[in-house]
């Protein structure tokens, strides 16, 4: 029944449709594939002048040369020839942890140097895991020294 | 009349100093009246033999104009002696090296953390055999080989070296007018401007290193350098070949002119085994 009744209305009533355009085809834009994708290779041709875009470098900031370390470096340095005679330089390198200062030698010697002279402090109780490791250190250095290496130059 | 001919003859005494000197403990001068120009003799206790003393003007510092108050002997064999660029060189390595400790340290595969299991079992699984973790052919291993803590670049230059290298310093600056001697350090005021138009002045270097004889210098110039931080002020004993070269400019006050001679000479013209002997750490 109520389909019979619109097939009378549309049959009787035909309204004119205007199509109204408001998208048209010279205003789209290209279609942008994987939008928000950030391409990280640079692929606009040959390195390094690229118009506009510049390779990073850092900005120039030199040091200060006269701070006050480095504007009295070496004082004292001659203080057996100039001063009293009864100081020798290497007493006033006070920069240096006094149990290498003035010291020359092969990891294994100033090692050895180390544990005898930390042995008598709180360092072996205080610093249980430092201590072992310097012990285990000088142990491997012993085995390498006296059996794996030869002394002397090679006799080739 | 005396005293004229006195003078005469201390002045024909200047002109023919090497053959005729005055012998006298303390310094002989000479005063022309027409400018008081004050000349100083003096009498070491080691005399140059072929060489001729070198004089320097003695400057003032307490007016910003360079004023000569008088003439001064410096020893040959100190402020004259052969230049010799290599030995000041060795100096400069000796000084940067004798104090270089490098901390540089890394970890073994032993002092890493952890890694005492077997990762894997050695075979069946077809991948690479492994026995630790902390193995150095793994990201976060330890280290084969790396720099181990406390390596020291120590060495003494032999005794006779550094003297040369001093006067050799010293002998550089003063040929290339780069050494002063000025009376003493009084300055009349504490402004860091006053010492830095005086040094614009006078050309001393950018850089300038004032020595004095004594620990303490007078207060002015301690406030006036203390915003220069290329003007440094050192006692006698601080004097070192690096400084010298670091810095443009060397001056010196007389007392530190004298006490420097006087040090090196004693050092050049005495028995210096004990100095000379290798060294050794129990010595120090």
């Amino acid at each position: 029944m109520e389909r019979l009744g619109t097939t009378i209305l549309k049959s009787l009533w035909k309204p004119s449709i205007n199509i109204v355009r408001t998208r048209y085809h010279a205003d789209k834009t290209r279609l942008v594939r994987r939008y928000g994708y950030e391409e990280k290779l640079w692929c606009g041709g040959l390195l390094p002048r690229v118009p506009g875009k510049q390779l990073p470098i850092p900005e120039y900031r030199p040091a200060n040369a006269w701070t006050e370390r480095k504007a009295l470096y070496g004082q004292n340095d001659y203080i057996d020839i100039l001063g009293p005679g009864n100081l020798h330089p290497v007493k006033t390198l006070y920069t240096v942890p006094s149990w290498i200062r003035g010291v020359s030698g092969h990891e294994y010697h100033i090692l050895l140097r180390k544990k005898k002279m930390f042995a008598k402090t709180g360092s072996p109780v205080v610093r249980p895991t430092k201590w072992k490791e310097l012990q285990k250190r000088l142990g491997f250095l012993y085995r390498k020294l006296n059996r794996k290496t030869k002394t002397g130059p090679s006799p080739d | 009349m005396t005293s004229v001919l006195i003078n005469a003859f201390k002045r024909l005494n200047l002109s023919i100093r090497p053959q005729v000197k005055v012998i006298s403990s303390s310094y002989s001068t000479a005063v022309t009246t027409a400018n008081s120009l004050n000349v100083t003799q003096k009498e070491w206790k080691y005399p140059p033999l072929y060489t001729k003393p070198r004089e320097v003007w003695i400057e003032n510092l307490d007016t910003v104009e360079e004023k000569k108050l008088g003439l001064f002997e410096l020893h040959p064999s100190v402020y004259a002696a052969m230049p010799r660029i290599d030995i000041i060189h060795r100096n400069f390595v000796w000084q940067t090296k004798y104090r270089w400790v490098s901390w540089a340290h890394t970890k073994t595969r032993a002092e890493v953390r952890g890694g005492g299991r077997k990762p894997w079992p050695q075979k069946g699984l077809g991948r690479a055999r492994h026995g630790s973790i902390r193995s150095p052919l793994w990201r976060g291993g330890g280290v084969a080989h790396g720099p181990r803590s406390g390596k020291t670049h120590f060495f003494m230059l032999p005794f006779h070296l550094r003297i040369h290298g001093l006067t050799s310093m010293l002998s550089a600056k003063l040929a290339q007018d780069d050494l002063h001697v000025v009376n003493n350090l009084e300055l009349p005021t504490d402004e860091s401007n006053y010492l830095a138009d005086l040094i614009e002045n006078r050309n001393w270097g950018p850089s300038v290193l004032i020595i004095d004889d004594t620990d303490i210098a007078p207060r002015n110039i301690t406030v006036a350098t203390d915003s220069l931080p290329h003007v440094n002020i050192m006692p006698v004993y601080g004097l070192n070949v690096y400084s010298m070269l670091k810095h443009d400019t060397l001056v010196l006050t007389l007392a530190a002119a004298e006490r420097i001679e006087e040090r090196i000479l004693h050092h050049l013209n005495a028995i210096t085994t004990e100095q000379q002997r290798e060294f050794k750490l129990s010595q120090v």
